[in-house]
């Protein structure tokens, strides 16, 4: 056993030198070399021999153990770390499942409990009772904890320097959300591990109390009491938690969502305009506001030139053309009918792409009017259509992305064995 | 509601400032002390001229316009288009673009390099040199309180909050996000399955013509 006085007498001899390396030691372990020169650090006036002596004394103690695999590293012992980051408020979030086992434990323990019962075995349902008070109390330990480090971990992002990105400066509070509250909020649900536990505990303890009366006393009834409070005790505890925990992290989370969000959606629309221009942005989304200059009059001069304008102001004449002009240059084109346009089709069969082709013919033909050709061609029924691979067509005025059609005819389609299906839309 | 006019002792400029599309946030202590002072009462006075007064919970206050008469300006469109600029290019540099345009700052060096590496965007809002994107962007976002301009910086104010709310509500558009995804730069070509009339008029006027030939 290590002398408790010696112990806590080093403790409170070397807190100033032990106090700086527990923040070292909470991010992993040092090398021999590396206590030496922290402890020199805070002993300005100590000699090398002093440094070696109180290595040693903490070595001797237990307070420092050696790394397995490692001799020449060292980490504070674990029960010696776990008393310190109480003393000092450093408080690490444990796990959700840790909590989940210790429930599970003690839905067994009120089994065993009820067992040692119905055996009337005094002795060991004392024993049970009180494992049970100690599990509780293990419970409501690690649940003061976690509440410590939940809000030890929303002032590490609040503090955070504003210039990282938010994702960065959020990350510890997203993954603490996803890890520990998301799945305590399962945990403390009317019908999660921890309201089921609790009230299995609390049914066979009641029932003890009831049936103690009727065959007398096996175990103090304060004791059945005091147990059941305790229990009580832990599921307010963990149900204030969790409420603190989403008090706490729940508007960072949102902060962050909302930053992604943001992100996401101006992205999105300088996208939106890149294809389509500034009218791509929901109009209906934009803020209206009244134009600055509405109420603008302007300078005396504009005014003078606005008015003379409008004085002045004359039509553009109109243009029509006249019947006994020749008119010079090409004979503008009559439009090709469907009647013609389907022979020449047929004409061309197999046509390994239709929109090609339809360039190929009209090179100065509008766009809609190709795009109707394409659409009233592709659907003629004499004509066995398959649908293409989606490229772009480039029109005399605009780039067309579309998928194209090969056409066939019915009786080459017959001798043909492709394996491609065909669309019939 | 009984207005002591008498109260409300900054109602010549807070109007002045609001009937010009200005944005009175906390930059403006004065005005901005009044009307949430009187709130109710400016908003009551304002509503009997036509006017409707929003009182932004973040900070601000702004005249609606009417939304029968109102259409989205061009300013609009280039404010819009500008915070979204902004927002991307803080984003690719790592910073926090909501720290920034909620109450943080740009510095005015920045500007030639944002109107070169968005050009083609810029160019689409008529601003195609550092002088316009000054005058249409920057000057229209002062004169109108969504920022205000201090010694080599422009600082955010509250107000921008109506613009990130815009790239909010295009992060929700799911019509537009899916317009995006497909990988069309033109709306599809009327060639649509799913509607039946187009398809019936077309199978009637592909009937017609097959008679017509035939006959």
């Amino acid at each position: 056993m290590i002398e408790p006085k010696r112990v806590l007498r080093a403790l409170a001899e070397h807190w100033a030198l032990l106090e700086p390396l527990c923040e070292h030691f909470d991010q992993g372990t040092l090398s021999l070399n590396e206590l030496r020169l922290q402890l020199a650090a805070h002993q300005v006036d100590s000699t090398p021999q002093d440094i070696t002596s109180v290595l040693d004394s903490w070595i001797r103690l237990d307070i420092l153990v050696p790394v397995a695999k490692s001799p020449n590293r060292f980490e504070l012992n674990a029960q010696i770390h776990d008393f310190l980051a109480y003393l000092r408020h450093e408080h690490r979030l444990g796990l959700c499942l840790e909590i989940e086992a210790y429930l599970r434990h003690l839905e067994r323990l009120a089994g065993y409990i009820q067992d040692a019962f119905d055996i009337r075995d005094g002795h060991d349902l004392a024993r049970q009772l009180r494992l049970l008070d100690m599990r509780v109390r293990d419970v409501l330990k690690k649940l003061a904890n976690d509440e410590q480090a939940l809000v030890a971990v929303a002032e590490r992002a609040k503090t955070s320097d504003r210039q990282i990105p938010l994702r960065q400066r959020y990350a510890e509070v997203l993954a603490t959300w996803d890890e520990y509250v998301e799945p305590m909020i399962q945990l403390v649900n009317a019908d999660g591990a921890f309201e089921q536990g609790v009230r299995k505990v609390e049914i066979v303890l009641l029932r003890m109390l009831s049936e103690q009366q009727r065959l007398g006393h096996l175990v103090d009834d304060d004791m059945l009491l005091r147990t059941h409070a305790r229990i009580l005790e832990m599921q307010t505890s963990a149900q204030m938690t969790l409420r603190h925990a989403r008090e706490l992290l729940l508007p960072l989370r949102e902060e962050a969502r909302r930053h992604n969000a943001v992100t996401r959606g101006a992205a999105l629309a300088l996208a939106a305009i890149r294809r389509k221009g500034l009218d791509a942005v929901p109009q209906a989304s934009m803020p209206m506001f009244t134009r600055p200059q509405s109420t603008f009059l302007g300078s005396a001069s504009q005014v003078e030139a606005y008015v003379y304008a409008l004085a002045r102001f004359e039509p553009k004449p109109a243009k029509f053309p006249k019947a006994h002009k020749v008119h010079r240059g090409e004979t503008p084109k009559a439009p090709r009918t469907v009647k013609e346009m389907l022979e020449r089709c047929s004409d061309a069969l197999p046509m390994p792409d239709l929109m090609t082709w339809l360039l190929a013919q009209e090179p100065d033909g509008g766009t809609d009017e190709l795009l109707y050709w394409f659409s009233r061609l592709s659907r003629e029924k004499r004509f066995v259509r398959e649908r293409l691979e989606r490229r772009d067509y480039h029109t005399q005025e605009h780039l067309v992305s579309l998928r194209s059609f090969a056409l066939l005819s019915h009786c080459e389609d017959a001798t043909q064995t492709s394996a491609s299906p065909l669309h019939a839309s | 509601m009984h207005l002591d006019l008498s109260e409300l002792s900054q109602l010549a400029p807070i109007f002045r400032e609001l009937f010009k599309g200005y944005h009175v946030s906390r930059r403006d202590p004065e005005l901005y002390a009044q009307l949430s002072n009187f709130q109710d009462q400016y908003r009551t006075l304002f509503k009997a001229l036509g006017f409707e007064l929003v009182c932004d919970t973040r900070g601000f206050y702004y005249f609606v316009p009417d939304t029968a008469t109102a259409q989205v300006n061009k300013t609009a469109q280039r404010l819009a288009l500008f915070t979204f600029i902004i927002v991307e290019h803080l984003a690719d540099q790592g910073r926090d673009p909501i720290a920034v345009l909620d109450g943080g700052s740009l510095g005015r060096d920045e500007l030639p390099a944002l109107l070169e590496k968005y050009r083609d965007l810029f160019v689409q809002a008529e601003v195609t040199t550092h002088e316009e994107l000054e005058e249409k962007i920057m000057r229209r976002m002062t004169q109108l309180g969504f920022a205000s301009e201090e010694p080599g910086i422009y600082r955010f104010l509250p107000p921008m909050h109506r613009f990130l709310d815009v790239c909010l509500s295009v992060q929700q558009d799911r019509d537009l996000a899916a317009s995006l995804h497909s990988i069309l730069p033109l709306p599809t070509p009327v060639l649509v399955d799913d509607d039946i009339d187009d398809e019936a008029a077309l199978a009637r006027a592909i009937a017609d013509e097959q008679q017509e030939m035939d006959a």
